[in-house]
């Protein structure tokens, strides 16, 4: 992957991104949202983006074993077993791509949203919670001491 | 190095034991300044106003030092345990991302060997220690509800308890199905306003910190009053070791400063507060031809019998919205069915029961507390939607016993920001756990199928789980066997104290918080005691 155009790197990390979190009953794909997340942590560690590197060329390679010319020319449904090869080969890699993947989807307000939870921080607005008068716990009081005394 | 005029009382360490001491011995009318090595955390700076909040949890907000990796903590090399140590390093010490469970110890759990004939008793007893935890009560704010015939009679909680909501009144009914006890958890998180603190907004990530005050870390309810009574307090001033006067008692301590200059603080009297971890490397760094094995170890105690909880998790799976991502992270309801022996079970001592909040949207996708990464691929959206709002996790959360082999000590190679040698941890869960654990997953398992999930998954050993850091310089009567006395002093150097978890001699079935600072207030209020 080293030397390759910038472009051509982020359409393979958005193809790969897709084929993990696949659009999906209105929820965007991967691709769609978190792709600038895991470009910004590659671009914040020495270590990822070298990882990454890796995983890159593991993933040509495995679309060429395939009969692709490259990952981004695999057919969709494609593209999912293609990847279970290099989970295999480069499990550290696909690891690291996988959380950080994860990470940038389920902060991302658009799949927030989506989940039916407020797109916001938690403060300053918190959560209301609807008072409901507590259970009551007669009978378990009622039980009498259930510690030992010493 | 510059030298200072001697204070009355130094305490190293900013947390829920120095903070309650310094305040304790402060309102005496004594001098006090305290050393922390980590700073004030301005409530602006938590990460619980950005929308990205979550990712903060396994980088700069993660409770493990070894992750987290700021200035102001320390490495520790624990790849000799299968649990892993966490704290925080700040004014407020572990306290800022702590879940606020607030249980006492049992008054059993100070009889150990007489009830039950392992570990040892206390020197001191639960009527000893009860009008310390109502004070300490009254400072931190505890939410809850007088009644639990787990306990004998308490004083009345300062706020109402924790709100159920729909996850707890869910599981509640599982325990009530079964007969079996439970009851809303005290936490130290306020319902309402009180003593100047707001109340909770159930925003959720108290283990990220609480930016509002409403969660009693030490920096929002001892500090402010210790401070105003005259304590003092030196932040981002790591101690490198208690220095000893020709007669061989604590007479103050050399500490770098943020600049990193090394400086020596004169004390009549020193006070460790460093947590169960670094108080015995802090003791153990101590080293000098009068104590060449450190301060306190002339019998080789210190940093032995290390405790931890471990801790064992059982996710239930439902089929409806639980709403579990509102409200308190950690505090929903507690169970103590299971506490005292029954040796019918199959091993001694027992556990509790803890029925956490739900996951929030990114740790739902890791799997939280079990770790079963909703799976990549076309399956995912439909994995995912199972299991978000719909899971209920059961804690099992393990008395410890000691084993002198469970240990902290000095690494031969590894070391902090200043050069001082960084504390490894060499610990083993024993069968007696591993048969506790087992027969608490199994109960786990049940309550939540009689609750309703229709799957339970398991993690029989949580790894991440060293919130406790308990027994490493510990109390007794016997110098061979324990590092200080029944009043918290050092053995050989009776004007050194030790007032952190370190000092307890059984680790419970429940968070220790509550009881540390109680035993802490117990030997404030001995040093006070004796001044007179």
């Amino acid at each position: 992957m080293t030397g390759e155009r910038p472009s051509a790197r982020r359409d393979l990390l958005a193809a790969m991104l897709d084929a993990l979190v696949p659009a999906d009953g209105g929820f965007p794909s991967a691709g769609e949202v978190a792709l600038a997340h895991v470009l910004a942590a590659a671009s914040a560690s020495v270590e990822l983006e070298a990882l990454l590197s890796r995983g890159f060329d593991a993933a040509e390679t495995a679309a060429r074993a395939h009969g692709a010319d490259c990952f981004v020319a695999l057919a969709a449904d494609a593209r999912e077993p293609v990847l279970r090869r290099v989970e295999s080969a480069e499990p550290e890699f696909f690891d690291a791509l996988v959380r950080h993947t994860y990470d940038g989807y389920y902060s991302h307000p658009t799949v927030l949203a989506h989940l039916g939870v407020d797109p916001r921080p938690p403060q300053p607005h918190g959560h209301r919670v609807e008072p409901r008068d507590l259970p009551d716990l007669g009978h378990i009081s009622g039980r009498g001491p259930l510690y030992r005394l010493a | 190095m510059a030298t200072v005029d001697p204070i009355d009382v130094l305490v190293i360490g900013a947390g829920a034991a120095g903070a309650a001491v310094a305040w304790r011995l402060a309102d005496a009318g004594i001098g006090v300044l305290c050393l922390e090595q980590g700073d004030w955390v301005d409530a602006k700076a938590y990460p619980h106003w950005q929308v990205d909040w979550e990712l903060h949890r396994q980088t700069d907000w993660s409770p493990d030092p070894n992750q987290r990796r700021l200035p102001q903590d320390y490495p520790v090399n624990d790849t000799a345990s299968p649990i892993a140590p966490l704290m925080y390093n700040a004014v407020g010490g572990s306290t800022i991302h702590w879940s606020a469970h607030f249980p006492r110890f049992r008054p059993s759990d100070f009889r150990v060997r007489t009830l039950d004939g392992v570990a040892d008793d206390w020197p001191v007893d639960y009527a000893t220690l009860e009008p310390f935890f109502d004070l300490n009560d009254r400072m931190m704010g505890v939410a809850g509800i007088t009644g639990d015939p787990a306990y004998p009679p308490k004083s009345p909680r300062q706020t109402p308890p924790i709100p159920l909501d729909t996850l707890g009144a869910t599981v509640a009914r599982g325990f009530d199905r079964l007969g079996w006890h439970w009851w809303p958890s005290d936490s130290a998180i306020l319902t309402r306003d009180y003593d100047g603190r707001r109340a909770c907004v159930n925003c959720g990530p108290c283990d990220l910190g609480c930016p509002i005050g409403a969660k009693a870390s030490t920096d929002v309810t001892y500090w402010p009053k210790a401070l105003a009574r005259g304590a003092r307090l030196i932040t981002r001033a790591r101690v490198r070791e208690i220095t000893l006067g020709p007669d061989g008692l604590a007479d103050g301590a050399l500490y770098h400063d943020r600049d990193g200059q090394v400086r020596r603080q004169k004390a009549r009297a020193v006070v460790l507060a460093a947590n169960g971890i670094g108080t015995p490397r802090l003791l153990l760094n101590s080293r000098s031809a009068r104590c060449p094995d450190g301060i306190g170890n002339g019998h080789g105690q210190v940093g032995r019998n290390l405790m931890f909880h471990p801790y064992a998790m059982a996710r239930g799976l439902f089929d409806e919205p639980l709403g579990g991502y509102r409200g308190p992270i950690g505090c929903s309801i507690i169970s103590q069915e299971f506490y005292e022996t029954n040796l019918s079970r199959g091993f001694v001592r027992g556990y509790s029961f803890q029925v956490a909040r739900g996951l929030s949207p990114v740790t739902s996708a890791f799997g939280g507390s079990i770790g079963d990464r909703v799976p990549w691929g076309r399956e995912h959206r439909r994995a995912y939607d199972a299991r978000f709002d719909r899971t209920v996790t059961v804690a099992v959360i393990g008395e410890d016993l000691p084993e002198s082999h469970n240990r902290v000590d000095l690494d031969p190679a590894l070391t902090d920001g200043a050069g001082i040698p960084a504390p490894r941890v060499s610990y083993t869960l024993s069968d007696n756990s591993r048969r506790m654990l087992d027969h608490g997953l199994a109960r786990a398992r049940e309550v939540l199928v009689a609750a309703g999930a229709h799957d339970v998954v398991v993690n029989p050993l949580l790894r991440a789980g060293g919130w406790h850091l308990m027994g490493t310089a510990r109390m007794g009567r016997d110098p061979r066997t324990s590092v200080i006395d029944s009043e918290g002093r050092c053995h050989e150097v009776p004007n050194l104290y030790v007032v952190d978890g370190s000092t307890l001699v059984t680790s419970a079935g429940v968070n220790p918080t509550s009881t540390i600072q109680a035993v802490a207030l117990y030997i404030a209020d001995g040093m006070i005691r004796r001044r007179r």
